[in-house]
């Protein structure tokens, strides 16, 4: 459709972006005492009322701005991850001890842009948009990995992550071109119509495009091989980016990669999720299937040597990126649904792990794991959420954790492919054990009772505490959460 | 193409490279006795009638003169950078249409060696090209004044280059074309452009004044503060290039200008198309007076206004006329717009 | 005629691009590297997309390789030193890695390339003028235009952030 009439409904990321120029404005000519909170309260309004125009938007699957970008359930889904994801770090940011001394109005400005980068990439339906929101996402985290300037370590994780970042976002781009060249259009559906008439000799062409292409995807979902820039950002970073970083992005980037690799290479045109095009000489499920072995294993056993939190959480997260690469090996609507439930579950789980670590942070500024020593008696409330998460993350009943990884590997159980796969996810679970158990052990069993309490700020605390309740919620009566999921597997396609 | 065609590029190119040529010699010996009689002295007058052929003993002077290349400079660099500088210096004024097209023999000469279709961002990508003549020449040399001049040079120079684009926005927007035909067509049926969008005609006149790197934005070669700037260690021939170039961009600019926001060739109330030869003639002529008021424009400038130092300089390109080359745009938009 | 000019430019350009990488000196490689912009924008020129090409002249090579020139020549980087022994010792195992890299990567793409070129691609004539592209730029294409302005947005207010001493 036509350009103004798009307008109408690109309204929340309008809101976004509108809000981040009155923003930048307001920073420039605002110089009283209290410019952070008055940005931080600006954001919350503005997403807000993304919010509510999110929810307003009721309308039949659609695409606006010429086929661009795709306005459906699917990537309205990933929008509220988007926006929760983003008020949980934005309610706890001003406590979080880390960042002071630091501007954090440009902090709040470069997530409210950042989030606009997410929206787009859940929306995306033409290559030249993939690129562009891919790179907003990424330029606005080198600078938020990079915001502590003081901090050496987090110079080093900004330089590191640019530098990676452009790398991949070099080779991507290189295999968009190569996509486009070979079917002449950058819109995916043309794309796809155009695949069908390549002719034989090409096909290895078409493999290598695809392969360049997985490897700018791979870099956002941080899959092994492309996850070496993982443990030093999330280390180096501002541990509420971290924590943003690796819910956020991680979910944008699977929603992009499942909408457009499946579009453009899926059987059926629609997104009706069939099984996977089989490219000459590139059995791409095994591929998918090899990565997501590869990857839940390297996370899950450098994980086990890890001292610092940080990055033990970050492997971590490499890890549960594998298990959820695990159904997306076999591409059809209860892998998608799967995925989209993990996604929502793992918000809520990983996130109040990097909560607890801030909290940890702010009281002793490190994380090691000695300073969570005896946190079971000097904070038994926040502790207690933390048992819960690593219970959730490890998959345990009766934690949300665990009902997601069942859908994951019931997946490859009814498509009956990849047993080794689910053998190889069951064994990685229990290894993930250690690990998060290791934590739980220091809060808990490693020291005496002492009579002394920490307590952080009632927002921080509150937080995870609210956390809590879904991961404890959805381990026995997810049906509302996956009624919903359910619900937004409509995707646009060209046929409506 | 056919012979005659071909013949014809070969005569207007030699003939536009020989006319830059006369006109820097005359130029140099303009600035010479028109800043003397400024000044209320007389100026060179001895060699030749009147002094015309000072610029030729100039000439002479550098050529005899020893070409010395100091020890610690980047040779390949060294000997290249004039080089840079010069080719798109000459390059430019390419594009630039001097008079209606002229009918020999059954067949039109348009009297502009490249009629091409991207005609202004031609000039424009020439000029960015040109800034590396001045940053490798005063790195090159290897010594810190000509580096310091040099650096300041190319900072000006990119800075300038988008004011320069911006004001010419509002005229691609009303004429409906890049290629210079299409403006001064539009401008031959309308008026002057230089009365519809003054705005723009000002800031591109500043801007103009900066990518030559002429008074009062000459800080680069302020001889009284960076010794030369990026041509402080070259001799002999290698300074006369520069010297050159710099009066062959203030030539291509003048005749830029003039194309722009003043008619090209064209002589108002009088349609040269229709009068067939001598409405070439007339065309020629016109361009060549407007150019040579543009001319003696850029040296009465010169002794006019004092030197702007570094920082105004880049003030005024980047919070002066930037703003005001948008704010032209934006007019010129919206009077569009309200029009149609 | 075409073919000629193709291969020529295609040749100074690959040579340009060797040199940028093989050279040692560092300001050397960035006047390479402009002079292979230059090769492309003749290329562009060549496929009658003349919008594009006079752009990569005046963007690419007019502004954006000022700024390599500028850092490099601020940052004072030196050529580097040449190994003991004149010549590195490895270079046979890089010339034969690199040489089996660049001919399989080039049999790859150039067989579906050229399979490619039989198939009814439609060729996209008359589009390289200003008009068509402005055209497209603002109907189809303002989305992306707008969000790449919006990227360098963030990319701007970001440098300037992350490069300033004052907090």
């Amino acid at each position: 459709m036509s350009n103004i009439q798009s307008l109408t409904y690109f309204l929340p990321e309008l809101i976004l972006t509108s809000s981040a120029m009155v923003i930048i404005l307001t920073d420039v000519f605002f110089r009283g005492r209290n410019r952070n909170r008055l940005i931080w309260l600006l954001s919350l309004v503005a997403l807000g009322i993304a919010a509510i125009f999110l929810l307003l938007q009721t309308t039949p699957p659609d695409a606006i701005f010429y086929g661009a970008l795709a306005v459906d359930p699917y990537s309205r889904f990933f929008k509220w991850i988007f926006l929760l994801a983003t008020v949980v770090i934005y309610v706890v940011s001003p406590y979080s001890r880390e960042l002071d001394n630091n501007p954090r109005h440009e902090y709040y400005l470069f997530m409210l842009l950042v989030v606009f980068g997410l929206f787009l990439m859940a929306s995306a339906l033409d290559l030249i948009i993939v690129y562009l929101s891919i790179e907003i996402v990424s330029i606005g985290s080198f600078v938020l990995a990079g915001f502590l300037k003081q901090e050496r370590l987090s110079n080093e994780s900004s330089l590191k992550y640019v530098i990676y970042g452009a790398l991949s976002s070099g080779v991507m781009l290189y295999g968009l071109s190569l996509l486009f060249g070979i079917a002449g259009s950058t819109n995916v559906f043309d794309i796809q119509a155009a695949l069908s008439g390549v002719p034989d000799k090409a096909h290895l062409t078409l493999a290598v495009a695809l392969l360049l292409v997985l490897t700018g995807f791979g870099y956002k979902i941080a899959m092994v091989p492309f996850h070496f820039w993982t443990p030093d950002v999330y280390q180096g970073a501002p541990t509420t980016i971290t924590a943003y970083l690796s819910v956020a992005p991680k979910a944008a980037g699977f929603a992009l990669a499942l909408r457009i690799l499946g579009i453009t290479f899926g059987s059926s045109p629609d997104m009706n999720l069939g099984e996977w095009l089989p490219v000459e000489g590139l059995p791409f499920g095994t591929l998918i299937a090899i990565f997501s072995a590869a990857t839940m294993t390297v996370g899950n056993i450098i994980a086990i040597q890890q001292s610092s939190v940080k990055r033990l959480l970050a492997y971590s997260s490499i890890a549960h990126a594998g298990y959820m690469l695990m159904a997306a090996a076999i591409l059809n609507a209860q892998a998608v649904s799967a995925i989209m439930f993990y996604l929502a579950v793992y918000l809520f789980m990983n996130l109040g792990a990097f909560l607890v670590a801030i909290f940890i942070h702010n009281r002793y500024g490190y994380d090691e794991i000695e300073e969570w020593k005896g946190l079971g008696f000097q904070a038994p409330a926040v502790a207690v959420a933390m048992g819960i998460f690593l219970f959730s993350l490890t998959g345990l009943p009766p934690t949300a954790g665990f009902v997601g990884k069942v859908y994951l590997f019931s997946v490859l159980i009814e498509a009956q492919q990849f047993w080794w796969l689910a053998v190889l996810g069951v064994l990685n679970s229990v290894v993930s054990l250690y690990y998060y158990m290791r934590i739980l052990k220091a809060m808990f069993l490693d020291s005496e009772p002492t009579g002394e309490r920490i307590s952080g700020h009632p927002a921080l605390s509150g937080t995870i505490l609210l956390l809590m309740i879904p991961v404890l919620l959805f381990g026995v009566y997810w049906s509302p959460l996956m009624n919903l999921v359910r619900s937004s597997l409509e995707f646009f396609s060209p046929g409506m | 193409m056919d012979t005659f065609d071909l013949l014809a590029t070969i005569i207007k190119v030699v003939i536009v490279f020989v006319t830059i040529l006369v006109t820097i010699i005359i130029l140099g010996l303009a600035e010479r006795r028109v800043s003397g009689f400024m000044q209320y002295r007389l100026g060179p007058n001895r060699v030749g009638p009147w002094g015309l052929l000072q610029t030729v003993a100039d000439g002479i002077k550098f050529l005899f003169k020893e070409d010395i290349i100091p020890d610690n400079v980047n040779r390949p660099i060294y000997l290249l950078a004039p080089v840079i500088t010069m080719i798109p210096a000459f390059m430019t004024f390419a594009v630039i249409p001097f008079g209606v097209p002229l009918e020999i023999a059954g067949h039109t000469v348009k009297l502009q060696v490249a009629d091409i279709n991207i005609g202004l961002l031609y000039i424009l990508a020439l000029t960015s090209v040109g800034v590396y003549g001045l940053v490798l020449a005063g790195w090159s040399a290897g010594s810190k004044y000509p580096l310091l001049g040099g650096l300041r040079s190319s900072a000006q120079l990119i800075s300038y280059e988008l004011a320069m684009g911006l004001a010419i926005v509002g005229v691609i927007m009303v004429s409906g074309g890049l290629t210079f035909n299409e403006i001064i067509t539009h401008q031959q049926a309308t008026s002057w452009n230089f009365w519809k969008q003054p705005l723009a005609a000002l800031v591109f006149l500043v801007a103009m004044f900066a990518e030559t790197n002429r008074l009062p934005f000459d800080l680069t070669e302020a001889e009284q503060e960076l010794v030369g700037g990026y041509h402080t260690e070259y001799s002999s021939f290698k300074f006369l290039m520069f010297y050159m170039s710099e009066y062959a961009n203030v030539i291509t600019a003048s005749g830029f200008m003039v194309c722009l926001f003043f008619g090209g060739w064209d002589m108002p109330f009088i349609d040269e198309k229709a009068l067939g030869h001598w409405g070439v003639v007339l065309s020629v002529l016109a361009f060549v007076s407007k150019v040579g008021f543009f001319l003696f424009l850029y040296i009465w400038v010169r002794w006019t206004f004092p030197r702007f130092r570094y920082d105004q300089l880049m003030r005024l390109g980047w919070k002066v006329l930037l703003p005001l080359g948008l704010v032209n745009i934006f007019a010129v938009g919206l009077w569009m717009a309200l029009r149609a | 005629m075409t073919t000629i000019l193709f291969y020529l430019f295609s040749a100074l350009l690959l040579g340009a691009a060797l040199f940028v990488v093989l050279n040692r000196n560092p300001i050397y490689s960035v006047v390479g590297l402009v002079f292979a912009f230059m090769n492309l924008a003749a290329m562009y020129f060549l496929l009658e997309a003349y919008f594009i090409g006079v752009l990569q002249v005046l963007v690419y090579a007019g502004a954006i390789m000022v700024l390599f020139l500028f850092v490099v020549m601020l940052l004072n980087v030196q050529p580097d030193r040449p190994h003991p022994g004149l010549i590195h010792p490895d270079r046979w195992w890089f010339g034969i890695m690199a040489l089996i890299f660049v001919s399989l990567f080039l049999l790859l793409i150039g067989q579906g390339v050229r399979a490619l070129l039989t198939s009814p691609a439609e060729d996209a004539a008359g589009m390289g003028s200003v008009a068509d592209v402005g055209e497209a730029l603002f109907t189809s294409f303002l989305l992306p235009f707008e969000i790449a302005s919006l990227l360098l947005t963030v990319a701007l207010i970001g440098t300037v952030f992350l490069a300033k001493k004052k907090v």
